[in-house]
């Protein structure tokens, strides 16, 4: 009886190609646009997962809470304290330094470029990799000497210096103030993916180079942050809680006056952002679904209208309230149903296709897919409800005389 | 004596259009036996046509008791009625009713669908009535591409599916012409002469002569019912 249902049904609607196909395209612009909406909310998510991946996931920055109202100078950190929560913390802290960076200009005879540079320790080559192509990293006497030496990328030392192997090549900039000259000491090269590049916004005509973090503490060494991976495998609640905790009490004030700023947390609340934006352009779209059933009610009120007598012999040769009702229900359902799978062929193929010309891998998630046909023959169901029932109800005296 | 297929007792139609009841059929009695080859003749508004669709249960008497095959169906629900037309009626219409854009086989098939026949038993079946009215060559063609008379024998085929004991035509040959017509009158004939309880609702006398019995309405009553060689 099912499969009879299901011929009847494609027999009817291939009956009004254009009005069927006018019906269904509610429900493939529906579906269409919550699958792509979905997935590319989807893509994004994952993109910035991968993203903060790279970040690193253990990254966090302590530093006296800005709602604290009067700050002292002994709020702020010094090389000696970090020193201590080095010994203290040992093993669970794979990375630690002040967090400072600044910008100037870098000047090499009559070249001049924005330069950005990044305090950092002799071994943040574990926590950020990057492939050192000419000379050498920062080492550990760089740091503990404050020499002004440097690490720049290939792209920078292009800029500057119209080589790549720039390693020896000097450069004047002034950090805090006084014009210094510095010394190339290495060149480092680092993949980044499209995306990355525009979500860190890394312009081409800037400059980046690390430098000893000591200069940056320079000259009063105080400053407001402590920068820090913690290790792999450490659990990272617990141990920043932990060194939250340690911070306040050495400082002689309570946890809470310290603020804690994880990569994790900010990834959590991006991510959440997402997936919020994506599920409410999603319900919007929604929306246009509920249109799409609204149109399959009309076109099946109209069907049943002009089929009144079909209903009427149907009714005669013995066809019960049932029949009828599963008969009309199965059109719409098909009718329905059918427009979903095209809309997720219509969803999948445009959001392909924007992955491909921005040459990201897009997530489309097979539960959507599954959850959008169920979706879309439920609307089928629900909408053809009123019109299969009103078929169904009809009396067949009535419906035999209809002309 | 002859087992009786139809019997009607007291029964009274009336219909109610909001301001003033009408009364359809005033206490019919009438009984039809297994075999009978019937014409109910009237003008229109005799109330032949409203005794036709309560014979046919498409309608509910408002009193009185209808046995059809001994079953008491005055009572009946919506449902039960398309139950008991399925298995103990065959409907041959005016306009035919075959269903647009359906090949004469599954029109034919239709009735054993609903009665959830399988689908080779079905198929076979439907292929041997369509032989039985000579349209075999015609059973994948759709209902506008059969003439008015092949069209009819397509409707008399579908109502033979079931093997009810009851075969109803109304106005058979309301849309045929004069041949198609005779055609479709000696078709009954065969049927009745296989067995079949024919009832014919015509207006026509040169239709209602091919028929053994007469039963004639004239303002919701019988006004004649005459047997073949009977005189009045």
């Amino acid at each position: 009886m099912l499969f009879e249902n299901m011929s009847m049904a494609f027999s009817a609607i291939k009956v009004n190609k254009m009005r069927s196909f006018l019906t269904m395209l509610g429900i493939i612009i529906g579906i269409g646009s919550v699958i792509s909406i979905v997935s590319i909310g989807d893509t994004m998510r994952s993109l910035f997962a991968d993203l903060y991946k790279d970040v690193g996931v253990t990254q966090a920055y302590i530093s006296i809470g800005y709602w604290v109202d009067e700050v002292r100078q002994s709020d702020y950190f010094t090389l000696d304290e970090m020193e201590r929560v080095k010994e203290i913390f040992g093993d669970q802290i794979a990375y630690i330094d002040s967090g400072m960076s600044t910008s100037a200009d870098a000047v090499n005879k009559k070249t001049t470029v924005a330069f950005d540079f990044e305090g950092i320790d002799y071994n943040y080559i574990d926590v950020q990799p990057v492939n050192m192509i000419y000379g050498r990293y920062l080492n550990e006497g760089d740091v503990l000497g404050r020499k002004k030496n440097v690490v720049m990328s290939a792209e920078s030392a292009m800029l500057l210096f119209g080589v790549e192997d720039a390693v020896g090549m000097t450069f004047r900039t002034s950090l805090y103030g006084n014009v210094d000259e510095f010394t190339v000491v290495g060149v480092y090269k680092k993949e980044i993916s499209p995306f990355q590049a525009l979500m860190m916004g890394t312009s081409t005509d800037r400059g980046s180079a690390y430098v000893p973090y000591t200069l940056l503490t320079w000259p009063n060494d105080y400053f407001y942050y402590l920068h820090l991976y913690a290790s792999e495998d450490v659990n990272l609640t617990e141990f920043l809680n932990q060194l939250k905790a340690y911070v306040a009490n050495s400082k002689g004030r309570n946890p809470e006056d310290y603020r804690l700023v994880t990569a994790m947390e900010e990834m959590t609340s991006v991510d959440s952002v997402m997936s919020g934006l994506s599920a409410a352009v999603g319900g919007i779209a929604a929306i246009s679904l509920l249109v799409g059933g609204i149109g399959i009610m009309n076109i099946m009120l109209v069907s049943v209208t002009e089929r009144t007598r079909e209903i009427g012999i149907r009714k005669s040769l013995g066809a019960k309230t049932r029949d009828i009702l599963i008969q009309f229900l199965t059109e719409s359902a098909i009718l329905s149903a059918c427009g979903g799978i095209i809309g997720i062929l219509i969803g999948v193929g445009l959001v392909s296709g924007i992955g491909m010309a921005f040459g990201i891998g897009v997530v489309i998630r097979p539960a959507v897919v599954v959850l959008a046909v169920s979706f879309s023959a439920a609307v089928g169901v629900f909408f053809g409800l009123y019109p299969a029932s009103k078929a169904a109800k009809a009396d067949p005296i009535d419906a035999l005389r209809y002309e | 004596m002859a087992e009786e297929l139809i019997r009607l007792k007291d029964l009274v139609k009336i219909y109610d259009t909001g301001a003033i009841k009408v009364l359809g059929l005033k206490r019919i009695n009438l009984t039809i036996n297994r075999g009978e080859f019937v014409a109910i003749m009237g003008k229109s508004g005799s109330g032949k046509s409203t005794l036709m669709n309560i014979l046919g249960c498409l309608d509910r008497p408002s009193m009185g008791h209808y046995y059809l095959d001994g079953i008491d169906v005055a009572s009946m629900t919506p449902n039960e009625l398309s139950e008991i037309r399925n298995k103990k009626i065959g409907f041959v219409f005016q306009s035919f009713n075959l269903i647009s854009r359906t090949s004469a086989l599954k029109n034919v098939e239709l009735p054993m669908t609903y009665a959830r026949v399988g689908k080779k038993a079905r198929r076979e079946r439907a292929l041997k009535l369509l032989d039985r009215v000579g349209l075999l060559v015609r059973a994948e063609h759709m209902p506008n591409e059969l003439s008015g008379g092949q069209r009819q024998r397509v409707a008399i085929a579908r109502a033979l599916a079931n093997e009810p004991p009851l075969i109803l035509a109304d106005e058979p040959t309301g849309n045929l012409d004069t041949a198609a017509s005779e055609e479709i009158m000696e078709l009954f004939s065969d049927l009745h002469r296989e067995g079949a309880t024919v009832v014919v609702v015509t207006h026509e006398e040169n239709i209602a002569d091919f028929t053994d019995r007469i039963i004639r309405f004239q303002d919701g009553v019988v006004i004649s019912d005459r047997r073949k060689g009977e005189t009045t």
